[in-house]
């Protein structure tokens, strides 16, 4: 694996020894017999610190998986990850949970904002959900409100504000605790172009002038396009890497892999199915 | 599947578990309904089974009117020669109690009667014999068992004249094998019965065999008798005896089916609720439906089969659970004194139980269906978007107009002095119309409410606290209606035991006023108007006169009687009441009560009491517009004598529908010539432990049946009395309060499951799962937490107009909150609420998070 390219943070140049993210021989399996799923299959995945790194596969190759299994959101079956140097594993619930909550910001394609917090509240949730109420934090979720462009909506519901405006108060929320680590799945997947641009422009200052360690899951080669690195993944394995910046040969380089994928739709059998469902 | 209604109850299969929350309250309610049924029966069953034992071949009963009165010696000729009589007998009868070891125990009923007088009973010995004469008794086989005693052993009874050992001469059984729930009954031989019971001649009661067949023979001769012996005697076929405790339990029984009605209320609040979360959770399903051509009609259909269906389902587990509610409540009347027999089955219950449960499933939904009928086609494609429904001021308007005569109706109920259906119907009307109205009300005040009662919590845990205050008042329906569903059962435990707190304040302020006593020997248990009593041996009262440091020892005859003296040549028959009988001439020295005695000294009018005047109560007085100066009928067993008002009583004992006159009066009308209880006064102050500790030797050594007690144990021997009724209410309440639980579970379940993707987000920001749990639970407390805010206030102000209605008839009766009960609620419903979260939280804890990020 490369590190460092032409448009990665301003740390990458002295590429710090320890790694935002260092996993190995990750593997995720669902099910089992017949109904066995290889999500991941032995995946090794590095980022380094300051780094902003696209994650890209057709559906089903596991790219929501591994992020999922960066974010403590799940255990993988096998294989190690290291956030920031220190390893998930035999870490349980708790231990996840309060990781989860330090040393990580997630940013989700449906925003998922909660409807009843204006927008400054919703910034601040992560500090609410830790318990620590002192004004240094509260000042700090102003100025990212701010930082993102929206200081004069801090009271403004979920449902007064675009969607641009909304994923960008949840960025504004990933980034309140200053976590090691920022994840986004899908950021734009849900926004008309206008809004994309305002959050893709958003993510990309916040990796180079900012320093902030971002991955981002995607299959729009555009959101790629603002990426240092951009990860291929097939069927839970590494199908190689290139260098964001350039749309036009992430495309290229996307129809390649996608071609010869297999069109079976791999999705993640759920551990128990919800009920209720409509 | 070959139909529409296919469809639906595949439906139902497929979520059982909210299905059980959905009909706990039918299962409840029509449990209720099924066990006062069996209960009502059971209790029918039993008096007629009973007085077809005792009164086995008899056609006629005479009696006095009053308890403890007695029929003339003569009588019983006079009955013997009435025309169209065939043959009579007469017996005496008291209530004893067994004397063990350890203290006096089981109270026996027990008639002094000659060998023919007992074979005018159904009943057949079992082991031993019939009694001839001397000291010996013949019990029943069942409370004999029961007791330990078998023929040949001595049974130690105390009596009227002090304890007496009887030789068990012979078991007996009713023929008709009645249960009577553990109460004893034996006979003795008329003679020793008469030196026993302390009446050395006239008869309690009088059976009379008419030597004619037929009703009307027996009504021609019931007509003679009634001429020969007038108002003081009552004249009735066994027949009528039973009917007459039937309607002595009408009370009660419209008691147990309005607490029925309030469970299924509360059954049929859970099914609204319900279905209305699945009519909007579907929104999605039945636009479908409805653009694959499904007409409204169908909807409606359909919504409605799957309720009903769920009331028929519900109704057959109540119909079991029935069962166990009649055997409880069984235990419980047992518990409290009533007699009750084995638990009678009939087959009205079941068909009682699939109807109401039918009716309320039925009535529950059918709003939500309407409702669900409403759904457009293009919710198909909208689901529930854009529908959070704000509560209609409308609805505001019309919660007050239920609440206002709700009120009234409750006044009207207390107010009355008799439970006729019209009444009962306007109060239960009235209590309903008022949680109606509330349920309409409640939405306002869910926003603030959750607000103001999530405070504490939000300033422990913001997030949590905020969260759970902002689920509750998303949906200030949802929530409205489940926190009514608990208060129906919060308010009517306040406002019931606002009753009992304000009478047992009233009555103990009335003993503080008016006992100028330091002490009072009674028999253990002493409960005037709940039947017969035991009375003291004539004796009693000159040993404690006797004793140093007694100042005044006198007398007091209560007595219970189905008719109160009217004013004369007035119509009609007075009202239950008690009768009393003092001595005149010293008793301003125990007893200082507020008396009216008009232009007449209080001196001057007890000194015409002894020469025969009488006073009534207030309410009495109040009711039948009786003044001072009134000239009354009495008419007794024993004899029919004018007498003169002297003055009106304040007192809230019996209601204030009581009767007092002179011992001598009292002996001569209505023929009671033994003493309830004694007052006593000490020389002085300090004489009062010593004295109480001579009493207590002597009631130990020779009358272990009765006791002494101070007025402080007085009062609380009445508080003990009224808080085990009230426990009794409180405890078929609390069915109604079980349902609303599960109505809170199936809410959060909802609440829990709308809020997927929340929880999802949460988990993933780094809240634990203890956060996710507390957030439930918070919302949960809310949720009862409002329910008893409005709860406690609906209840006392039910409590409020139910008392006003009552001191009408009354007066003297107070209102006071009953605080205790209100705090007890307040942590009842803080319990209710974390119970009730137990699951859902659990459930809501145990999401994965990345399903639930990808829920919709």
């Amino acid at each position: 694996m490369s590190s460092g390219s032409k448009r990665s943070g301003k740390r990458s140049g002295d590429a710090d020894p320890v790694p935002a993210i260092d996993a190995r021989k990750l593997t995720k399996r669902y099910g089992s017999g017949t109904s066995l799923v290889k999500a991941l299959d032995r995946l090794d995945f590095r980022v380094e610190k300051g780094e902003m790194v696209a994650i890209m596969g057709p559906s089903g190759s596991g790219k929501s998986t591994l992020l999922h299994l960066l974010g403590a959101l799940e255990t993988p079956t096998s294989g190690t990850i290291a956030l920031a140097g220190e390893n998930f594993e035999g870490l349980d619930d708790r231990g996840l949970t309060l990781l989860r909550r330090e040393k990580i910001g997630f940013v989700f394609q449906f925003f998922n904002l909660l409807p009843s917090l204006n927008a400054l509240e919703n910034v601040m949730l992560p500090a609410l959900i830790a318990g620590r109420r002192d004004p240094k934090v509260e000042k700090r979720g102003r100025s990212l409100l701010k930082r993102v462009g929206l200081g004069r909506r801090e009271h403004h519901l979920p449902s007064e504000l675009s969607g641009g405006e909304q994923q960008r108060v949840s960025i504004a929320r990933a980034l309140l605790l200053e976590p090691e680590l920022v994840l986004a799945d899908e950021p734009t997947g849900n926004l008309d172009s206008r809004s994309e641009a305002t959050v893709l422009d958003l993510l990309s200052e916040l990796n180079s002038d900012e320093g902030h360690t971002i991955v981002l899951v995607t299959h729009d080669t555009t959101a790629a396009a603002v990426a240092g690195r951009v990860s291929f993944l097939r069927d839970g394995k590494s199908a190689g890497e290139v260098a964001g910046g350039d749309s036009a040969k992430l495309i290229r380089a996307f129809a390649k892999l996608e071609s010869p994928a297999s069109k079976t739709k791999k999705r993640r059998p759920s551990a128990k199915s919800p009920r209720g469902k409509r | 599947m070959r139909s529409y209604t296919a469809v639906t109850l595949r439906q139902l299969s497929s979520r059982r578990g909210r299905l059980f929350l959905t009909i706990s309250g039918i299962v409840l309610g029509t449990g209720m309904i099924v066990g006062v049924l069996l209960l009502t029966t059971t209790i029918q069953r039993t008096f007629t089974d009973l007085y077809d034992s005792i009164y086995g071949k008899a056609d006629l009963v005479l009696a006095a009117t009053s308890d403890a009165g007695a029929l003339p010696e003569d009588a019983l000729a006079r009955v013997r020669t009435t025309q169209g009589v065939d043959s009579a007998v007469g017996q005496v009868t008291a209530v004893l109690s067994l004397v063990g070891a350890d203290g006096p125990g089981a109270e026996l009923n027990a008639a002094g009667t000659t060998v023919e007088g007992q074979s005018y009973s159904d009943l057949e010995i079992v082991s031993g014999r019939k009694v001839r004469g001397g000291r010996e008794t013949e019990l029943e086989a069942s409370w004999a068992e029961a007791n330990g005693l078998q023929v040949g052993d001595t049974a130690s009874l105390a009596t009227p004249s002090g304890i007496r050992d009887y030789r068990v001469a012979g078991l007996f059984k009713f023929s008709t094998g009645v249960d009577f729930g553990g109460e004893g009954f034996g006979f003795l031989p008329l003679g020793e019965a008469r030196r026993a019971f302390g009446q050395p001649a006239g008869w309690s009661e009088i059976q009379a065999v008419v030597s004619e067949e037929g009703t009307g023979a027996v009504d021609q001769v019931k007509r003679r008798l009634d001429a020969e012996f007038g108002p003081g005697v009552e004249v009735i076929t066994p027949q009528g005896k039973s009917d007459q405790i039937q309607s002595q339990l009408q009370a009660l029984n419209v008691i147990l089916y309005f607490f029925a009605g309030m469970a299924l209320f509360v059954g049929g609040f859970l099914i609204f609720n319900s279905f209305n979360m699945t009519v909007l959770q579907r929104m999605r399903e039945i636009g479908m439906q409805r653009t694959l051509g499904a007409s409204r009609g169908m909807v409606v259909r359909s919504v409605l089969t799957e309720s009903s269906t769920l009331g028929i389902a519900g109704s057959l587990l109540g119909i079991l659970g029935g069962i166990g509610i009649a055997l409880a409540l069984i235990a419980l009347l047992r518990s409290i004194g009533l007699p009750v027999g084995a638990l009678q089955w009939t087959a009205a219950a079941p068909v009682a139980g699939i109807l109401m449960g039918l009716i309320t499933a039925t009535a529950g939904s059918l709003i939500p269906a309407l409702r669900a009928g409403r759904i457009a086609p293009i919710r198909a494609v909208l689901g529930s978007e854009g529908l959070r429904s704000r509560p209609k001021p409308i609805r505001a308007v019309i919660g007050i107009c239920l609440v206002v005569p709700g009120l009234y109706g409750a006044f009207t109920l207390g107010a009355a002095d008799q439970t006729t259906t019209a009444v009962v119907a306007a109060g239960i009307g009235g209590i309903i119309a008022i949680f109606f109205g509330i349920a309409l009300l409640a939405p306002f005040v869910v926003s603030p409410l959750s607000r103001l009662l999530s405070w504490p919590v939000r300033k422990l845990a913001p997030i949590e606290g905020r969260l759970a205050s902002d689920s509750a008042r998303a949906n200030p329906t949802r929530t409205a209606a489940t926190a009514t569903a608990l208060l129906i059962g919060l308010a009517l435990v306040v406002g019931i035991n606002s009753l009992g707190s304000s009478f047992l304040n009233s009555i103990e302020r009335e003993f503080d006023r008016a006992f100028a006593r330091d002490l009072t020997v009674q028999p253990r248990g002493l409960n005037p108007g709940a039947g017969p009593q035991q009375s003291l041996a004539p004796s009693v009262l000159g040993e404690i006169s006797d004793l140093p440091g007694v100042a005044v020892a006198t007398p007091e005859r209560l007595v219970a009687t189905a008719q109160l003296p009217q004013v004369a040549g007035r119509k009609g028959n007075g009202p239950q009441g008690l009768l009393f009988g003092f001595d005149p001439s010293v008793y301003d020295k125990v007893d200082s009560s507020q008396i009216d005695t008009g232009e007449l000294t209080r001196a001057e009018a007890y000194a015409r009491v002894g020469k025969g005047a009488l006073t009534v109560g207030k309410g009495y007085a109040e009711e039948a517009g009786i003044e001072i100066g009134d000239e009354m009928l009495l008419e007794g067993a024993s004899g029919a004598e004018p007498a003169p008002v002297v003055a009106i009583v304040d007192t809230i004992l019996a209601g204030g529908q009581t009767v007092s006159m002179s011992l001598e009066k009292m002996a001569r009308v209505y023929g009671i010539t033994s003493d309830t209880q004694i007052a006593v006064k000490a020389d002085s102050v300090d004489a009062r432990a010593e004295v109480k500790r001579e009493i207590e030797r002597l009631l130990e050594a020779d009358y272990p049946n009765l006791t002494v007690l101070s007025n402080d144990e007085i009062k609380s021997e009445v508080e003990s009395q009224i808080s085990q009724q009230f426990g009794f209410f409180n405890a078929l309440v609390a069915v109604a309060i079980l349902a609303s639980l599960f109505g809170i579970v199936n809410t959060l379940s909802m609440s829990v499951l709308e809020r997927t993707r929340e929880i999802g987000v949460l988990r993933a920001l780094g809240a634990t799962r203890w956060q996710i749990r507390r957030t439930v639970a918070n919302e949960s407390l809310i949720i009862s937490l409002i329910g008893a805010v409005l709860g406690i206030s609906i209840g006392v102000g039910l409590g409020w107009a139910l008392l006003q209605g009552l001191a009408a008839g009354v007066p003297g009766v107070v209102y006071s909150p009953p605080i205790g009960t209100m705090f007890a609620v307040a942590v009842a419903a803080v319990l209710l609420g974390l119970i009730a979260a137990i699951v859902p939280a659990r459930r809501a804890a145990k999401l994965d998070v990345v399903d639930a990020l990808s829920y919709e």
